[in-house]
């Protein structure tokens, strides 16, 4: 037993194992100590983030309102479209990500430049708000991908499908300004938009329409609860039923429909009459409400293809087109542009000086061609000979209403304007709106060093010189002409309504003001206008159809000429033209409707305007015939016309 | 002569209390794993991970047959034997460099035919063995300096530096502190604590600049700034709490954890299977899971108490120390209060290395609890 150790002297250990027992129950006491902490005290915190980490909210698309014009014919709508978004800080690189690449075709750009995303967003501290962001991986997916990506909805963590349905515009081009188009939200706006729950790939109201009552069209997104990885298990339904707290759901709301007061079919008359004019904008507004029933500005564009519906490329290519365009397609000539109305002034020039008596309607003045003012000789469009209010009216004259010019003032001729709405923004919230201008003396002594002149009021008093209005300002005039003065808020949502079709918000006709006016005064100057169509010498004589009832007057702005930039030195001629106008009503003794061409750079405007709105309110008479067999919805009692 | 060496003569022949014990964290370990990798049972791609319990099954049996053989063999033997089996685990430990599968980004395996072994855990008994021995031999009784110590010291830098080249910081650290908690045995000079603890402090941060990997860094760093990084150990480590958190007094039930089944503790059957669980039986599990390995921990300075010799009660001790900084590193870091350096739960977490070695340590132990 020699080679196997004796028993030695183990006293040295004897007091070192009451130390040893000490550390152990230490160490393992100062172990419980810290599951109780975990366990019992923080328990409850735990088990939520437990939860939270394998519950998904999934979102659940809302269906954008529906956009109709007057009698319920869709204007816009939405066609069914699935887009697939990732949670960069949820999705697994390693195993989900090559999954969905696998059915989710793309190239080799996008592929690096998501990877690069999500790594980013993945490296990002946990307390970043943008951590939770997601990024659209593509739009407009298969049917068979999106059925794929939901039967494994559940394995796929991070991974989402949205219905995005994608805006549908049945009539294309057809009043395409008012009604507006889509655009998806950028990152940029993504930022300040993202706490009212907009996402990447999402779709906004860009313009018209469709951008001002985004709020109310857009909807709300629902939500449901799933438990994430669970695809590979039989009991889902009752595993869930474990893990979810109530509520599991909530159901989308969908976006409010809009009714408008346009009518297609008027548009589409408009738009039949301007064929052969490159540019313009026509307004038909009901002269009892205040209704736009048509707006109208060429030239056009497709909203099916920059709202996206052919693709983010042909959304690229359309507006590098639309912004080269010289015509400014996207503008909305209707609101955002100012004219220099012309001619088409002459009324409210006449009417100032009436109010004032400082004519007489029956005081005839000489045209020798123009009149001379100071140094200057302010021309004339003919040699009318005598002619008082009556036939300065009906031929346009411009040396009656430059001789008128030299006894009103200038800041009577602005008055008179505002009064009609001129100079300031008629609050139609549909497109940014150009203000038009009403110059004053005391405008053009800050806009001009050298002292007032008086050649400013005369070219004011034929609607030139600074003077400038827009298609809308002129029609809510000439409407207010028409109904004996009362100046409407221009009108074009008519209805708000919910998916159902029940009406949550109906908005009656709103007067901005009552034009102060003698009515004798008016019948004469509207006795004028009618003159201008009716009768041998006017203006829109020549281009009169039988059968249509109309009053209207023709103006021929002048072109300050100044090229526009990047416009081909051939084409400048075009840009030189005068502008056409022609505003009226119809019909001529009970007024319905009014109507403004113009046409830029179009000639005169008797001549290339006039049979613009002589042939839609031909088709509007028309229209108005068809209907009384099947009447249109009239507005409710309360809101009785006046 | 056979009839002596195998000597079961004095004493009860089986120490119940210890048998028992570890009977009851095997069967623990056993359930638990079963639930730990249930997750993978209908993963096509991992299915193979579900059925790991079987093997683990047939190392117990391995490692009980183990136990058996070298309780049965008086452990003096090993005492005699102790340098050529240190010797025989440090040609294995530089074999793993030659011949080492890498896993993981460490090489810490030997294939041998259709299975791979560790030799850096059978290497914590021979360590063990041999720093006994040190200690049996060093029998005087005044206090020591720190060149007394230095041999053992010596014996434990080969181990511990061949285990870091792997690199392998958690063994490491449990040759280190098996070896440290046996020396405490002995009487040393208080200069010598002093002047150890010192150069403690300083070797530290030179150990950080020189020898410690990016990857072990990063976990001390985790460690200290779990938030930081919350896709790496770091989120391991706060899943892993989050699990054990979840588990509140009672637990979610067997195979109901859902942290566990749902993905949320990748390593859940080597480093996190307490996780699981906590998760699955709650306070109360744990409480008697800590309760047992505490258990077994005294038990062991008890059988040291008793041993007739220094070798046995130094060889207990040592035992009883892997066991117990084991269970504290791995346990600490489930429960986010120590870094997560990669720490098998003795008896628990799965790994045939691990377990065999656990059970020849608690062999051992036996052998001198029957041998006192």
């Amino acid at each position: 037993m020699s080679f196997l150790v004796q028993r030695s002297d183990v006293g040295e250990f004897r007091q070192r194992y009451r130390w040893l027992v000490l550390v152990a129950v230490v160490a393992f006491g100062i172990l419980i100590g810290r599951l109780a902490q975990l366990q019992l005290v923080e328990g409850d915190v735990h088990r939520a983030q437990a939860r939270r980490n394998i519950v998904r909210e999934r979102s659940l698309a809302t269906t954008r309102g529906v956009i109709r014009d007057a009698y319920g014919r869709v204007l816009a709508a939405n066609r069914p479209s699935y887009a697939v978004h990732i949670t960069p800080s949820v999705i697994d690189m390693e195993t989900t990500w090559p999954r969905v690449l696998k059915v989710v075709s793309l190239d080799e750009f996008e592929r690096a430049a998501l990877e690069k995303k999500i790594q980013e967003i993945k490296a990002l501290p946990k307390d970043d708000k943008r951590r939770g962001q997601q990024i659209l991986l593509k739009v407009d997916v298969d049917r068979d991908v999106v059925a794929f990506l939901e039967t494994h909805e559940r394995e796929l963590d991070g991974v989402e499908v949205t219905p995005s349905p994608v805006r549908y515009y049945p009539y294309g081009e057809l009043g395409a300004h008012a009604v507006g188009y889509m655009r998806e939200v950028d990152a940029e706006a993504l930022e300040h938009l993202d706490d009212r729950g907009y996402r990447a790939g999402d779709h906004i109201g860009a313009v018209g329409i469709e951008r001002r009552w985004e709020s109310y069209l857009r909807g709300q997104r629902g939500w449901r609860k799933i438990v994430r990885g669970l695809s590979h298990r039989e009991n889902t339904a009752e595993v869930e039923a474990k893990y979810l707290e109530e509520p599991r759901r909530l159901e989308p709301v969908p976006g409010r429909d809009i009714s408008l007061t346009i009518d297609i079919d008027l548009v589409a008359s408009v738009e039949r009459g301007m064929r052969g004019q490159l540019a313009g904008a026509v307004v038909v507004v009901d002269v009892r409400t205040g209704r736009i029933l048509a707006a109208v500005s060429k030239p056009s564009f497709d909203p099916n293809v920059v709202s996206g519906g052919n693709g983010v490329k042909a959304v690229r290519d359309a507006f590098r087109r639309l912004n080269a365009d010289p015509l400014k397609p996207t503008l909305d000539k209707t609101i955002s542009a100012a004219y220099p109305p012309g001619s088409t002034y002459k009324p409210f020039t006449a009417l100032a000086a009436l109010a004032d008596r400082l004519t007489d309607p029956d005081r005839e003045v000489d045209c020798h061609g123009g009149y001379e003012y100071g140094k200057r000789f302010f021309r004339c469009t003919g040699v009318h000979r005598k002619v008082n209010l009556h036939s300065a009216i009906v031929q346009s004259c411009n040396t009656y209403f430059y001789e008128l010019g030299s006894r009103v003032s200038i800041d009577r001729l602005a008055a008179i304007g505002l009064d009609f709405g001129f100079g300031v923004k008629t609050g139609i919230g549909v497109n940014p709106e150009a203000r038009g201008r009403m110059p004053t003396r005391s405008w053009y002594t800050r806009r001009y060093k050298e002292a007032f002149r008086g050649g400013f009021t005369l070219l004011s008093a034929i609607g030139q010189g600074a003077t400038t209005v827009t298609v809308l300002q002129l029609a809510l005039s000439y409407a207010a002409l028409a109904n004996g003065g009362t100046l409407y808020q221009p009108q074009v949502v008519r209805s708000i309504e919910t998916s159902d079709g029940t009406v949550v918000q109906d908005f009656p006709p709103r007067v901005r003001r009552m034009v102060e006016l003698d009515q004798d005064h008016l019948a004469m100057v509207k006795n004028a206008l009618t003159g201008v169509v009716n009768e041998r010498g006017g203006t829109a004589y020549k281009e009169r159809i039988a059968g249509v009832d109309m009053a209207g007057k023709s103006g021929t702005a002048q072109v300050s000429h100044v090229t526009p930039r990047g416009v081909d030195p051939d084409k400048v001629w075009y840009f030189n033209r005068d502008h056409a106008w022609f505003a009226g009503y119809s019909p001529a003794k009970a007024p319905e409707i009014a109507v403004v061409v113009i046409i830029e750079h179009g000639g005169g405007g008797g001549k290339n305007a006039a049979p613009v709105a002589f042939r839609v309110v031909r088709d509007w008479d028309k229209m108005k015939e068809k209907r009384l067999a099947v009447p249109a919805p009239s507005p409710p009692a309360k809101h009785g016309n006046p | 002569m056979l009839g002596e060496r195998i000597s079961f003569r004095r004493g009860p022949m089986v120490d119940m209390p210890l048998l028992l014990g570890v009977v009851a964290i095997l069967t623990l370990g056993l359930v638990n794993l079963y639930s730990a990798t249930s997750v993978y049972i209908d993963d096509n791609s991992r299915a193979r991970l579900a059925d790991i319990y079987v093997s683990q099954i047939y190392w117990i049996v391995v490692g009980a047959l183990f136990a058996i053989l070298v309780a049965a063999i008086d452990y003096r033997h090993f005492e005699r034997i102790a340098p050529v089996l240190y010797v025989g685990g440090m040609v294995s430990l530089g074999l793993v460099f030659i011949l080492g599968r890498d896993i993981r980004g460490s090489s810490r395996w030997i294939q041998l035919g259709s299975f791979a072994f560790q030799p850096s855990e059978f290497m914590k008994i021979l360590l063990i063995l041999m720093i006994a021995k040190f200690i049996h031999n060093d029998s005087r009784t005044e206090p020591r300096s720190l060149l007394d110590l230095a041999p053992a010291a010596a014996l434990t830098i080969f181990p511990v530096a061949a285990v870091m080249a792997q690199p392998d910081l958690g063994t490491s650290l449990i040759y280190a502190l098996t070896v440290f908690s046996m020396l405490a045995m002995m009487r040393v000079r208080v200069l010598s604590v002093v002047t150890l603890i010192g150069s403690a402090a300083v070797s530290l941060p030179l150990a950080w600049m020189y020898v410690m990997r990016d990857y072990q860094k990063h976990r001390i760093t985790s460690f200290l700034n779990p938030e930081a990084d919350k896709t790496g150990t770091g989120w391991h480590a706060l899943q892993s709490q989050t699990a054990i958190g979840n588990g509140q007094l009672t637990g979610e039930g067997f195979m109901q954890g859902t942290q566990n089944q749902f993905g949320f503790l990748p390593e859940q059957y080597s480093d996190f299977p307490f996780a699981v669980f906590s998760e699955d039986w709650g306070f109360v599990g744990t409480v008697v899971l800590i309760g047992l390995y505490g258990f077994v921990c005294i038990w062991a300075i008890h059988i040291a108490s008793q041993a007739k010799d220094r070798f046995g009660a130094a060889l207990a001790v040592g035992v009883g120390a892997m066991l117990f900084w084991h269970a504290v590193f791995n346990i600490g870091m489930a429960a986010g209060v120590l870094p997560v350096v990669g720490i098998t739960l003795p008896l628990f977490s799965y790994g045939g290395s691990s377990v065999v070695t656990m059970l020849i340590g608690l062999g051992l132990l036996m052998n001198v609890s029957m041998r006192r």
